[in-house]
């Protein structure tokens, strides 16, 4: 059988060869998306491995060399900022010829020696050393390899100091060994974010991308049951039919795999220059296993095989022909249960908020998945009611036709969409969500004054926001420079020792301010009549959290202490007035850098806010990802169900045209079998990831849902729209395949 | 059916179809060779001939389907084979009927809309196509199968459909190409005479492409294709 079955594969004359190289094609199309969603997967975990040594602890989960017999190494990281791009810096002190070497590096820098990262290399060579080189101290003796970068466009130092002189950095501390472990550590600024990645990713694009192969490797069922019929006539057993079918299906996936893997490695350098996780990767990141390459190799040719055997035990060929093609169920209305159940679980939250992390976590979490899962199991149903309604109340033969066709056997026509259900949810929700809380607790902190005032944070808070104050000698002589910049006109210092000043709950501490300084600074607020001193509460969380709206000239009230008196405390924070322009900026932190070195860089309040965008830049970075892959494969697979809808209906087709059917309604047929669903599900998705969004919102934060920008609907519409083009593509199918011409009277 | 009749190179008088010296080849077999027949308004013709002789492209030829490569077709004093495609188009779907062998009928559509269908291309509302049909359901024995599909009807119920469907829009020609070729004996004569007396009901002109003789018994006159031409034509027009 497996003979006849190769035979009628590859020698069945020119039909068999075109139904052969359209399945491999279309095979080939799935896998390469396959594997560059995997291989976009360990991307994102090689970034996260490679970038794990900037999150080196005195206590590493997975130390880079034998703690028990290296020397420590005393080191500090902090980050840096060059025009909206952010710049790891780690300073190293060795303590012996054992300390630790930070990957990439041959050996540790001495004192007055840094690596560079290549692009923080090309950029201080193009830069005027007072606006960035001037912050670190030496001369660059090497580039950092590869092997410690994130991304080829990552910009990191490492400077290397005595020990006397880093010890008693601020922040600074001892270590045996770098980490080597990725992620979930303290130094992750976006804790889960790879988990968030993996669940998009996966839920989104790898199930459809299998059911699209699935698909694709039954197309053409219709005119191969036929032939089927006609070997069972001569006596081929259902068995032996089923052996023919699995072979052929197996042969056209051998082909599409290999197809499949060709296409990824042309698209894998392409891909690696797409900034998804805000970087781009290293072509090599995005790499496959042996065990992935094994896996998709050996395993889409038997799935193809086991698929082809399946689809045909859902048809009863008797040797006259199909006799009998097996309805699946109509799809009932307690579909909707799950998803009731979760929405109706998030409403029950709404004023109800649990007390612990650990009961938010299981209340909403178990909400959001019973949602998004109740949408899958929902969907078919939902599917059958549009298209039923659809079939109701039409009065074009098109919306009947395709109505009928859709309310007949929802299941797989939602089954083309069902990624697109996950992604639209998953990126609706989370957009909805992050848009929200942005919204209440950043909007104003943009504006003139906020992109011009820059903020450097001295000492630190504790985990009750309370700023402790700074133990940093901050000389008259820095203020006096950095007040001397061109482009600076203030300076104001605030300085410890008064109690937290009135304001928002989110308020971290507050500090004292000479009233003359915030005189220059009206942006900042201004002292009550009378006053000298004031009570003003810091502007930034250590967490970079906005904890008043700036702009808002709120008056601070007097304080009872003397500008003599405040000049004994210790300071808090410098506050740098600027026209704003890059130059004046990239000074004033070069300068504080220069002068400060191990703080961090200072910042302005538009780049915390730009840091907020650029989260939810990231965010939507993902879900366009996320929403066009999910598009473009439910289109892909919709194509595949219309041109097999358009082969089995071949001869009604062919003979309604021929009764003078115009090709337009024909054409209607095909685009509403395909965009209901896709609209239906859309729509759907969309307005439940927002509910659900509400609801999460109403009960953490007592907020409504503020809408996402319309950049989001742009990409949904558009994506949608190059869906509809790929099923336009489909046309010519429909044309050939249903001319007059070639309608023949059986 | 005595009387034969040789085709002239003149135009029949009060023809409302006629193919006159048709030529039609698949590649390099040919199918149709100077081919010429007329054909008078309430008549019904039988097109008979054996296996490849020809008569289903004649068929196609006369009903705007097929192009000839030469000859003429003319349907009410019109050209056929010179319209393009669209016009050819509106003028099956609004004045010819087809009917074929077998696998006419959407199959997700139930047997009532199948029906209703060429009224729905021809803008009728729902409603007003439903109601419609019901009255061909009742003139062709078809009651109570409205709601059922395609593949819960018996082969003859199905191409009682489709004679339905065909005849719906009143259409001035029906064409029927084998009709009662995948039914038995007694289910054919029956569609036969459930289509016959249909047309003749409303004045239906009907050109029937058969190879089965007691098919052709319900015609009035026959004409017999060979070797891509019409080599005999028995009776006469019909007068009514």
């Amino acid at each position: 059988m497996i003979r006849i079955g190769l035979r009628l594969s590859v020698n069945g004359g020119k039909e068999a060869v075109v139904r052969l190289v359209v399945t491999a094609a279309a095979v080939a199309i799935g896998v390469g998306l396959l594997l560059v969603t995997v291989a976009g997967v360990h991307a994102v975990h090689a970034q996260d491995v490679r970038e794990a040594w900037l999150n080196t602890t005195a206590h590493n989960e997975r130390p880079s060399v034998d703690e028990t017999t290296s020397d420590p190494l005393w080191g500090t990281a902090s980050l840096d900022e060059y025009r909206d791009r952010s710049i790891e810096r780690v300073d190293v002190a060795a303590t012996g010829p054992r300390s630790p070497v930070p990957p990439g590096l041959p050996s540790l820098p001495r004192p007055g020696e840094f690596y560079a990262s290549p692009a923080l290399t090309h950029l201080l060579a193009t830069t005027p050393a007072r606006l960035l080189g001037a912050r670190y101290e030496g001369h660059q003796v090497g580039t950092i390899g590869p092997v410690a970068l994130a991304s080829p466009e990552s910009l990191v130092i490492v400077i290397g100091h005595s020990v006397a002189e880093l010890s008693h950095a601020p922040g600074a501390a001892e270590v045996r060994s770098f980490e080597t472990a990725p992620q979930g550590t303290s130094g992750d600024r976006h804790p889960g974010r790879m988990q968030l990645i993996l669940a998009v990713v996966a839920g989104a694009l790898l199930f459809p991308v299998l059911i699209f192969i699935a698909a694709a490797s039954r197309l053409a069922a219709a005119r191969r049951e036929e032939r089927f019929a006609a070997m069972r006539l001569v006596g081929a057993t259902p068995r032996q039919v089923g052996a023919i079918a699995s072979v052929e299906a197996a042969v056209a996936a051998v082909g599409g795999v290999a197809g499949g893997f060709a296409l990824f490695l042309v698209l894998r350098s392409p891909m690696a220059a797409i900034p998804f996780t805000g970087q781009p990767f290293f072509p090599r990141d995005l790499s496959l296993h042996p065990l992935d390459v094994a896996l998709v190799a050996v395993g889409v040719p038997i799935a193809a095989a086991l698929a082809a055997r399946v689809a045909l035990r859902r048809v009863q060929i008797s040797p006259l022909g199909v006799s009998r093609r097996i309805t699946p169920p109509v799809p009932r209305a307690w579909r909707a249960l799950p998803l009731v159940a979760g929405l109706g679980e998030l409403a029950y939250f709404v004023g109800r908020r649990p007390g612990t992390t650990s009961g938010q976590v299981r209340a909403y979490g178990v909400g959001f998945l019973l949602a998004m899962g109740g949408l899958v199991i929902a969907g078919p149903w939902l599917t059958m009611l549009g298209a039923r309604v659809t079939a109701r109340r039409t009065n074009r033969p098109a919306g009947l036709i395709a109505g009928r066709r859709l309310a007949d056997n929802p299941r797989a026509a939602f089954r083309a969409v069902s990624g697109l259900i996950v992604a639209l949810f998953i990126s609706s929700s989370a957009l909805g969500v992050i848009t929200t809380i942005l919204a209440y607790h950043s909007a104003s902190t943009g504006g003139a004054a906020g992109r011009s005032i820059l903020v450097e944070l001295f000492g630190s808070e504790d985990v009750k926001g309370q700023h402790d104050g700074g133990q940093v000698d901050v000389s008259p002589g820095v203020l006096r420079q950095v007040g001397s910049i061109g482009g600076v006109h203030a300076v104001a210092v605030l300085r410890g020792g008064a109690p937290a000043a009135p304001g928002p709950a989110l308020g971290p501490s507050g500090g004292l301010v000479s009233c003359e300084q915030l005189a220059r600074l009206p942006a900042l607020g201004r002292c009550a009549p009378g006053a000298s001193v004031a009570s003003m509460p810091v502007y930034f969380s250590a967490g970079g959290v906005v904890a008043h709206k700036i702009g808002a000239g709120p008056v601070w009230p007097a304080a009872s202490v003397s500008p003599v008196q405040l000049q004994a405390t210790p300071v808090m924070a410098v506050y740098v007035g600027t026209d704003g322009s890059t130059g004046a900026i990239e000074a004033v932190r070069t300068t504080l850098e220069a002068a400060f070195p191990y703080l961090g860089s200072p910042s302005t309040i538009g780049e915390i806010s730009a840091d907020n965008a650029q989260l939810v830049a990231g965010w939507e970075r993902l879900a366009d990802v996320a929403i066009i892959g999910s598009l473009a494969i439910a289109a892909c697979s919709l194509v595949v169900s219309v041109a097999a809808g358009l082969v089995e209906r071949k001869r009604p087709f062919s003979l309604l045209r021929l009764a003078g059917t115009p090709l337009a309604v024909l054409r209607r047929v095909v685009t509403i079998e395909a965009a209901v669903p896709l609209v239906v599900v859309a729509v759907i998705s969309v307005a439940t990831g927002f509910v659900a969004a509400d609801l999460f919102l109403r009960s953490q934060l007592s907020e409504t849902l503020r809408l996402p920008g319309a950049g989001f609907y742009t990409i949904v519409a558009g994506g949608m729209a190059v869906a509809l083009g790929i099923i336009v593509s489909t046309f010519p199918l429909l044309e050939r395949i249903t001319g007059p011409e070639v309608a023949r009277n059986e | 059916m005595s009387v034969a009749r040789v085709v002239s190179d003149d135009r029949a008088p009060g023809a409302l179809l006629e193919g006159r010296h048709l030529v039609k080849s698949f590649g390099a077999t040919p199918a149709l060779r100077d081919a010429s027949v007329s054909v008078w308004p309430g008549e019904i013709v039988a097109v008979m001939g054996p296996s490849g002789s020809g008569k289903s492209t004649l068929l196609h030829c006369l009903a705007g389907i097929l192009v000839p490569e030469a000859g003429e077709v003319l349907f009410s004093d019109r050209r056929l084979d010179t319209m393009g495609e669209p016009a050819r188009s509106a003028l099956r779907r609004d004045r010819f009927g087809f009917v074929f062998q077998s696998g006419q009928l959407v199959p997700e559509l139930t047997a009532e809309e199948n029906v209703a269908l060429p009224l729905l291309l021809n803008r009728v509302r729902r409603s007003a196509a439903l109601a419609e049909t019901r009255e061909w359901f009742e003139r062709l024995g078809l009651s109570g199968l409205e709601q059922r599909r395609s593949g819960e009807l018996s082969g003859g119920q199905a191409q009682r459909v489709a004679v339905a469907r065909a005849l719906v829009v009143h259409p001035e020609v029906l064409f029927a190409d084998e009709p009662t070729g995948s039914l038995d004996s007694l289910t054919g004569e029956h569609v036969m005479e459930l289509l016959v007396a249909a047309c003749r009901q409303q004045g239906t002109t009907v050109v029937l492409v058969t190879h089965d003789a007691r098919v052709a018994a319900y015609a009035e006159r026959e004409v017999v294709v060979r070797d891509g031409t019409v080599s005999a034509l028995t009776g006469g027009p019909v007068t009514r």
